[in-house]
C-alpha cells in the first residue's frame, strides 16, 4: 500500500510541475496597426547584421559558484550565407578554439575546456543568435507594455525567439523552449552606429553560464577577400 | 603562452649552452615593456596587445597587459594570481586556467635556470652568431598539437636581453613578442609582486 502511495504523490508533483511549466507565459506583445508594421519590423531587424563584420571582444565567462575567466574572441560573421567563423584565445594570444560554420561545422582547433562534446555547436548557436536575424517565422510584431518594439519568431523545433528593441536602441533577444522555458537571454547596450559596446548573454537550463562581451573593435569586411591564406607568415617576422 | 617567454630575459647572449647557463646566474631582475602581435588567419592585421613585464629572482613575475584588455598575472613565493578586467574592474580569476598556468610556470623555471637541453617537453637548438637564437621544438605529441615551435631571438649587443620571442601554433597562427626598454638588475619594488 505504502509503495503505491509514494508513486501517487510523485505523479501529483510531476503533474503540478508540468502544469506550472505549461502555464509559463511569454511576454505579451500588443499588436500595432498595419501602418506601423513596416517600421516595427525594421526596428526589430536593427540588432542583426546586413553585411559581413569582424568583431574582436574581451569575453568574461562566468559560471554559478564563482568560476570566472576572461578570453578574447574574434568573430567573423557573413549574413549573406550565414557563415560564422569564431576564434577564442587567451589574453596571451594562445588559440583555444577555432571553428567555422558554413552549412556544416568545421572545428580547426579545440583545446580543453573548449573540446567538450557539442560545445562548438552550442557556441555557434549563441553567435548566430547575437548577430543573425532569426530563421523562424515571424509570429507577432508590436510593442511591449513599456513601449519597446518586439517581434516574436517561431522556429521549426518549437522554440521561440523574442527580439525586443528598446527606446534607447539597446536590445534584448530571448529564446524559449516549446514549453516557454527561458533558454537564452541576450542584452545589448551602449549601442553606437548599430554596434553594441557591451553584450551580455545568459544561458539557462542544464548548464548555466554568463558571457559578457566587451567590444574591442568592429570592422566591416569582405571575408572571402580578406582572409589570409593558411600558413601565411610575414617574412619580416621570421 | 606568452608568459612562457619571460624566462628568456634571464638568458645571456651566447654561443654555447654553457654560456647561457653562466649568464643566467648573473641576472637578478628584469623589467621591460612588451608588445604582442597575434597573427590569426581570421585577421588581416595582427591583434596588438601591450604591457609590462617584471621579474625578480628567484621566481617572482608580474606580467601585466595594459591594452586592449587590462590583465595582471602575478607569481610570488609559489602563489599564482591572475586578475582580469571584469564588470567591476580588475577581478581575480577563479578556475582552471590558473592550474594550467602552474604547469607553464614550472616550465619557465627550467628555462630560467638555463636548462634547455634537459627539458622533457622541448628539444632545443642554439644558433649563435651575430643574431643568436634558440629554437624549441616539442618532443611530445600533446605539446606539438598546440605549439609547433618557439623561436627566441637574443639581443646581439646586450647580454641577457631578449629581442623577440615567436610562438608558432598550428594552422598558420603565431604570436610575436617584442621587448623594449629592457632594464637588467634594476631595483623592483616587491609590492609589484604582491599587489594588483
Amino acid at each position: 500500500m505504502k509503495a503505491f502511495v509514494v508513486p501517487g504523490r510523485w505523479v501529483i508533483i510531476v503533474t503540478m510541475m508540468a502544469l506550472i511549466i505549461s502555464c509559463a507565459r511569454l511576454p505579451v506583445i500588443e499588436p500595432v496597426g498595419l501602418a506601423a508594421m513596416p517600421d516595427t519590423r525594421e526596428r526589430c531587424h536593427r540588432p542583426f547584421l546586413d553585411s559581413s563584420y569582424r568583431f574582436i571582444h574581451a569575453i568574461e565567462v562566468s559560471f554559478p559558484g564563482g568560476r570566472r575567466g576572461t578570453v578574447m574572441g574574434i568573430t567573423l560573421v557573413d549574413p549573406s550565407d550565414k557563415t560564422v567563423h569564431s576564434v577564442i584565445m587567451t589574453i596571451e594570444g594562445f588559440v583555444l578554439f577555432d571553428a567555422r560554420y558554413e552549412k556544416e561545422m568545421r572545428v580547426n582547433r579545440a583545446l580543453p575546456p573548449f573540446d567538450a562534446e557539442q560545445f562548438a555547436g552550442y557556441m555557434m548557436d549563441d553567435v548566430r543568435l547575437m548577430f543573425l536575424a532569426p530563421e523562424g517565422k515571424l509570429a507577432d510584431a508590436g510593442v511591449l507594455a513599456d513601449g519597446s518594439t518586439a517581434c516574436r519568431y517561431h522556429g521549426n523545433k518549437g522554440t521561440t525567439v523574442d527580439v525586443v528593441v528598446h527606446k534607447d536602441d539597446s536590445w534584448n533577444i530571448e529564446t524559449y523552449s516549446n514549453s516557454n522555458e527561458l533558454l537564452r537571454k541576450i542584452r545589448a547596450v551602449e549601442v553606437r552606429n548599430g554596434i553594441p559596446n557591451m553584450v551580455e548573454l545568459h544561458g539557462f537550463g542544464f548548464r548555466e553560464y554568463t558571457l559578457r562581451l566587451k567590444l574591442i573593435s568592429a570592422e566591416a569586411v569582405s571575408p572571402r577577400v580578406n582572409q589570409a591564406p593558411p600558413g601565411d607568415i610575414p617574412e619580416d617576422e621570421e | 603562452m606568452g608568459i612562457l617567454c619571460y624566462c628568456i630575459f634571464l638568458l645571456g647572449w651566447a654561443n654555447t649552452w654553457e654560456d647561457i647557463r653562466r649568464e643566467s646566474k648573473k641576472i637578478h631582475s628584469v623589467s621591460a615593456q612588451f608588445s604582442q602581435k597575434k597573427h590569426v588567419q581570421i585577421l588581416t592585421r595582427p591583434l596588438v596587445s601591450k604591457g609590462f613585464f617584471y621579474f625578480q629572482a628567484p621566481d617572482s613575475v608580474r606580467w601585466e597587459y595594459t591594452s586592449p584588455i587590462k590583465s595582471v598575472l602575478i607569481t610570488h613565493k609559489g602563489n599564482i594570481k591572475r586578475y582580469t578586467q571584469g564588470e567591476k574592474g580588475l577581478v581575480e580569476d577563479a578556475g582552471g586556467p590558473l592550474e594550467a598556468m602552474q604547469i607553464v610556470l614550472q616550465e619557465i623555471g627550467r628555462w630560467t635556470r638555463g636548462e634547455f637541453t634537459e627539458n622533457e617537453h622541448f628539444s632545443a637548438t642554439l644558433k649563435g652568431g651575430k643574431a643568436p637564437s634558440i629554437i624549441l621544438t616539442p618532443k611530445e605529441k600533446g605539446m606539438a598539437a598546440m605549439i609547433s615551435r618557439v623561436v627566441i631571438t637574443l639581443s646581439p649587443d646586450r647580454q641577457g636581453v631578449i629581442k623577440t620571442v615567436k610562438i608558432f601554433e598550428n594552422e598558420g597562427n603565431h604570436t610575436l613578442f617584442e621587448f623594449t626598454d629592457v632594464q637588467i638588475n634594476g631595483k623592483i619594488s616587491e609590492t609589484l609582486f604582491r599587489e594588483m
